[in-house]
């Protein structure tokens, strides 16, 4: 029995690496089309090089050494840029109501669940949270919104969350793959 | 010392004075000049004191000190405060840049000095040194003019502004700052209109700007639902294009909020007057409406509809008021009836309205029913409609049957009855029954047939009438008896049938009104011909009709149809007119039958059959007969007389001879059937032409040939049977007369040859090689014993007696024989070739080599044989015959040489003549 479990926690650990990576995968694909869309609607953000500090970053996160601690790295990064979303999703609808329905909308809410299936699933690989980031408060969305108190702010700051969004998802998808082979390996060592 | 004080004090005021006037008029400098900036309004207020009222401004855009104002206002002062207000509405956001003013009095004759720059900082100065754009989020009318500033940060460079994705004019106000101006502005998008600041490398600033529309909100209604509260409702009008927060229009009604987002706002209490206020930040529209509360009643829809008595003919709706108040209501209600076919609609009124007895139903329908109320008093609407209601009607005994008798000869019948719509079945039918009656038999016991049946076999045992009846049942009853009696039996040889023409496809009949039509008259239509289970319709007349149109949809184009009309009475129908007649003519789908063509002489008897009735689908008119060829056909006749089945074609040919008959109905001809014939010559006259013609010219040219052998019968004598001189042989040659056997020289053998691949005039004679021969045969003595029908044989004692002629003849005959042979060939050596041109004798030849070589090889061997003595063929002699040229031309036959002419030589006065020379004389009629 014992043995029997050995041999079937990696599997399913293999397993659960692989759809996590998957969906990485999907996401930043549909992150990138997100922002596709945003730019279609909002036509100055073609040429626009935003410039300033990133709005995820884990300056209090020591330095990710294996590739364990880099999925955690990755899953707090992760885990800001729903909170993030889940801002800016709130901000649009409370300027713009719900009646907008169109690709935009729907695929927000898309990039949303899935963001939080993956950084549900990135905090499933990791033992006893081995890798994470100290816990950061939640983000409050009024924080740091003084400066986009006017439309045009809050159209850049959307994008650069949309950019946030494409960058860590890729992030996410590069480090899971990563993570899965190494995973592999091991497993066929101990084989 | 106090003196001291007081002037220097007034030495002061004087100076003060003098400083507070110029030369012009000496008016005083407006004093305290403030500014109050209204940034969002992009407007400036200036406060000041003053004595004048009359004033000059000037605002400058500090930096470049650009005059932006330059102007003489009359402004009174405040007469609680003093001070002098005016507000300047600024066409740039007063961030864009630093603004100064000053100001001066002015009168009739004098000004003032200026007073002070006053200033108020823009965004551009020094402590703000980020990028900055002007107005932000601003919420404009379409079509309006504005101006946007970009606020450049410090040591960046500048590039363009951009609205709405294009490149604006811009122009520089100060070190940092650039404006444009957009004229007549579209309205927005959903998120507005973006206005952007570039540098060469990146994005610097932006605004958005909101152009959209006045609220555009119209209709407003008020009404009740529950006789206390109001209801108000309007239409929205044209799309604002402010769609952020902000940018919403708003609602109050009577001055109370309304829900955001909707088009009706709820009062808990009716006033008669209504105002509804639609407010954007662009601005307002109003909206008003006045009723009584009686006049604006729209009632609920019914609740619980419930059928609760539901009968085959009628059904008893209820339903319920959720508002109490409707129950005094005088109300009105409609019921929609469905489905289609048995839709109505239906209005009842009543006070607090809540059951209705709907009357007229159908038995065994399911209807569905909506009902709807209003107030009956001052009807405003027709309230909400209730959810649809199912009703299914019980049954009720089907209606009678619609019966008809038809005859299809003296002693049958079939009674036919018309199917039950649903409307007159009134439920499902389980069965028809049927029972007869006659006069000698009481009703019986009845058949039952099964719903699906229609019809119903009569026989009439008797002469006496059977009336048959006919009912259906269904669960809920039989329905009435149908009675028919059965009608005498008419066929249509027995009756003048005319010839019914169709209009339309329809049949239009008419007769003559009958006195017994007590019942009417019934019109009945059956396809001629037809036994057995027809499809017979029919329909009832009334008594004080003569008319009737059989429709076409009833009929079928191409079939003939019998109608008949009979007279209702209280007996059997009694026949009163009969019709054919066709819907719509067609051609015959078949040609005619039994198409036969009978030769007589030199003419030809078509005859043929009519085509079936069924298959004529319209009258026939006639018939056309055509002549066919290959490429086409020829009308050789038109009979236009349908009873006429036969035609004589005449005066034909001995060749073959196809003919297609077609009959022909007004829509046309049909496909035609063909019959071939070959002509051939009668009988009598091929024995005449065969047998008796040649016999008879035989039998003359034997007449001809007679007579002219007798006249000429010394001629054919001397011709053909000259006296043949006697041998005149020295010595003793009188030995008894026996057979004189002759054993023929080497030259005379005869040989038979078989070359059935020679012609007996070419090569299919060859020579036997002599020198072969002789070698062979040196030693060997000649067998003239021998079968050999080379071996010839004279008899010298024949030569003139009287058998001579049949042995000539025999002998010719052989030739005549071997040359008709191509498997055996005689020749006698010496005996001339009617076919050689060449003179002598000419042997038979062998293919191995050519006729040319043969004949040289065989004249050399002849020349050497001729020095033989003894008995000399004919070779010889025709050799040593001074005229063998001539003789070699000759066109004598061997039949007409006798044997002792080429047997025996002759002397030379004895010489025969040339065949040309006695052939002549036989012409020429000489002896």
């Amino acid at each position: 029995m014992e043995g029997a479990a050995d041999s079937d926690t990696p599997v399913a650990q293999r397993s659960a690496t692989d759809r996590a990576a998957a969906l990485a995968r999907l996401l930043h694909r549909d992150c990138t089309r997100l922002l596709e869309l945003y730019k279609e609607r909002e036509n100055f953000l073609s040429h626009h090089v935003p410039d300033g500090e990133r709005l995820v970053a884990l300056g209090l996160c020591p330095e990710a050494l294996t590739t364990a601690e880099q999925v955690g790295h990755v899953r707090s990064a992760l885990r800001r840029c729903k909170e993030l979303l889940e801002c800016l999703i709130t901000r649009e609808v409370e300027e713009m109501g719900e009646e907008l329905e169109g690709e935009y909308e729907s695929l927000r809410k898309t990039v949303k669940d899935r963001l939080g299936h993956l950084v549900h699933s990135t905090a499933a690989l990791l033992e006893n949270g081995e890798g994470g980031c100290p816990p950061s408060p939640p983000l409050q969305c009024t924080e740091g919104q003084d400066e986009v108190d006017d439309s045009f702010a809050a159209k850049l700051w959307t994008y650069r969350v949309l950019l946030e969004l494409i960058h860590w998802t890729d992030s996410a998808s590069q480090t899971l793959h990563l993570f899965q082979s190494e995973t592999q390996g091991q497993q066929q060592q101990l084989l | 010392m106090q003196g001291w004080v007081t002037l220097a004090l007034l030495l002061s005021l004087g100076v003060n004075r003098s400083l507070g006037q110029n030369g012009l008029g000496e008016l005083p400098v407006p004093r305290g000049l403030t500014l109050n900036p209204d940034l969002p309004a992009q407007t400036l207020s200036l406060t000041w004191q003053s004595d004048s009222s009359l004033f000059d401004l000037e605002i400058f855009h500090t930096e470049f000190m650009n005059v932006v104002l330059n102007e003489t206002v009359a402004v009174k002062a405040d007469p609680v405060t003093g001070l002098h207000s005016w507000t300047w509405h600024s066409p740039l956001p007063l961030e864009c840049t630093s603004h100064s003013v000053h100001i001066r009095a002015r009168n009739q004759q004098s000004l003032s000095q200026w007073s002070p720059l006053q200033t108020i900082p823009g965004s551009d100065i020094p402590e703000k040194s980020e990028s900055y754009m002007f107005p932000q989020d601003k919420m404009v009318p379409v079509g309006s003019n504005m101006s946007f500033c970009c606020i450049v940060k410090e040591k960046r460079d500048f590039r363009e502004i951009q609205y709405r994705g294009q490149q604006k004019s811009a122009t520089r106000l100060s070190r940092r700052t650039y404006a444009i101006t957009v004229t007549n502005q579209p309205a927005s998008g959903n998120t507005g209109t973006n206005v952007v600041c570039c540098s060469e490398t990146l994005t610097l600033t932006g605004a958005v700007v909101f152009v959209g529309y006045l609220p555009g909100d119209e209709g407003l209604v008020c009404e009740t639902r529950d006789l206390a509260s109001a209801e108000c409702s309007w239409k929205k009008g044209r799309d604002t294009h402010l769609r952020m927060k902000r940018g919403r229009t708003k609602y109050t009604l009577n001055g109370r909020d309304c829900l955001e987002g909707k088009t009706w706002c709820y009062s808990k209490v009716w006033e008669e007057n209504w105002t509804l206020v639609a407010r954007n930040p662009l601005g307002m529209v109003q909206l008003t409406d006045s009723a009584q509360l009686a006049d604006r009643v729209h009632l609920l829809a019914p609740a619980n509809v419930t059928a609760v008595e539901v009968k085959a003919w009628s059904a008893t709706l209820q339903w319920s008021w959720s508002v109490a108040a409707y129950k005094k209501l005088e109300m009105v209600c409609q019921l929609q009836i469905f489905p289609h076919e048995l839709s109505s609609t239906r209005n009842y009124s009543g006070p607090g309205l809540s059951s209705v007895v709907l009357e007229g139903l159908w038995p065994d329908v399911d209807y569905t029913v909506t009902l709807r109320c209003g107030s009956k008093q001052s009807f405003w609407k027709w309230g909400d409609e209730s959810a649809p209601y199912r009703i299914h009607t019980k049954m009720d005994r089907p209606d009678a049957l619609d019966v008809w008798i038809w005859m299809d000869s003296s002693k049958t019948g079939r009674v036919f009855w018309k199917p039950l719509s649903v409307r007159k079945s009134h439920g499902a039918l389980d069965r028809y029954e049927v029972s007869q009656s006659s006069a000698d038999e009481d009703w019986g016991t009845p058949d039952f047939l099964p719903p699906g049946n229609f019809s119903y076999p009569i026989i009439l045992n008797n002469s006496s009438d059977i009336t048959v009846a006919v009912a259906a049942r269904n669960p809920a009853g039989l329905s009435q008896l149908s009675t028919v009696t059965t009608p005498a039996y008419r066929a249509d040889s027995r009756l003048s049938v005319s010839e019914l023409l169709s209009t339309n496809g329809s049949f239009d009949l008419s007769w003559q009104p009958n006195a017994n039509a007590s019942g009417g008259y019934v019109v009945e239509w059956v396809p001629t011909g037809c036994s057995g289970l027809c499809p017979v319709d029919w329909r009832k007349v009334p008594e004080s009709d003569s008319s009737f149109t059989v429709k076409s949809d009833s009929l079928v184009a191409g079939v003939r149809y019998t109608v008949s009309v009979y007279t209702l009475s209280p007996g059997a129908p009694m026949l009163l007119q009969r019709w054919q007649g066709y819907s719509q003519e067609m051609i015959p789908s078949q040609s005619v039958s039994e198409l036969s063509a009978n030769q007589t002489g030199s003419d030809v008897l078509l005859s043929w059959k009519a085509t079936e009735m069924k298959h004529q689908r319209g009258f026939i008119h006639g018939y056309t007969v055509y002549l066919a060829d290959a490429a086409r056909l020829d009308l050789i006749a038109n009979i236009s007389d349908p009873e006429v089945q036969s035609y004589r074609v005449k005066g034909l040919s001995l060749s073959s001879h196809k003919f297609v008959v077609k009959a022909y109905t007004s829509a046309g001809e049909d496909a035609g059937s063909t019959v071939a014939i070959k002509m051939e010559m009668d009988t009598a006259d091929m024995l005449f032409v065969g047998i008796l013609v040649p016999l008879g010219i035989m039998f003359c040219c034997l007449i001809l040939l007679s007579i002219c052998c007798y006249k000429k019968r010394e001629w054919v004598k001397k011709a053909f049977y000259p006296e043949i001189p006697g041998p005149k042989v020295p010595g003793d040659w009188s030995s008894p007369q026996g057979p004189l056997d002759v054993k023929p020289s080497p030259h005379s053998l005869v040989h038979i040859v078989e070359s059935p691949e020679w012609d007996f005039t070419k090569e299919g004679l060859f020579p036997v090689p002599e020198e072969e021969e002789e070698s062979e045969n040196d030693n060997i003595e000649v067998d003239t014993d021998s079968d050999e029908p080379a071996l010839l044989r004279y008899y010298n004692q024949v030569v003139g007696d009287g058998s001579h002629s049949n042995h000539v003849l025999d002998s010719s005959g052989s030739s005549t024989a071997s040359v008709g042979s191509t498997q055996t060939e005689i020749t006698y050596a010496g005996i001339q070739s009617p076919t050689s041109l060449q003179g002598g004798y000419r042997p038979q030849m062998q293919s191995v080599t050519g006729p040319a070589e043969l004949q040289n090889e065989f004249e050399a061997d002849f020349q050497d044989d001729g020095l033989n003595t003894g008995y000399k063929p004919q070779c010889s002699w025709q050799l040593d015959s001074p005229e063998a040229e001539n003789f070699s031309g000759s066109l004598g036959s061997p039949t007409s040489v006798t044997s002792s002419q080429f047997l025996i030589p002759e002397s030379s006065e004895e010489k025969p003549q040339p065949s040309n020379t006695w052939f002549h004389n036989f012409l020429s009629g000489k002896s």
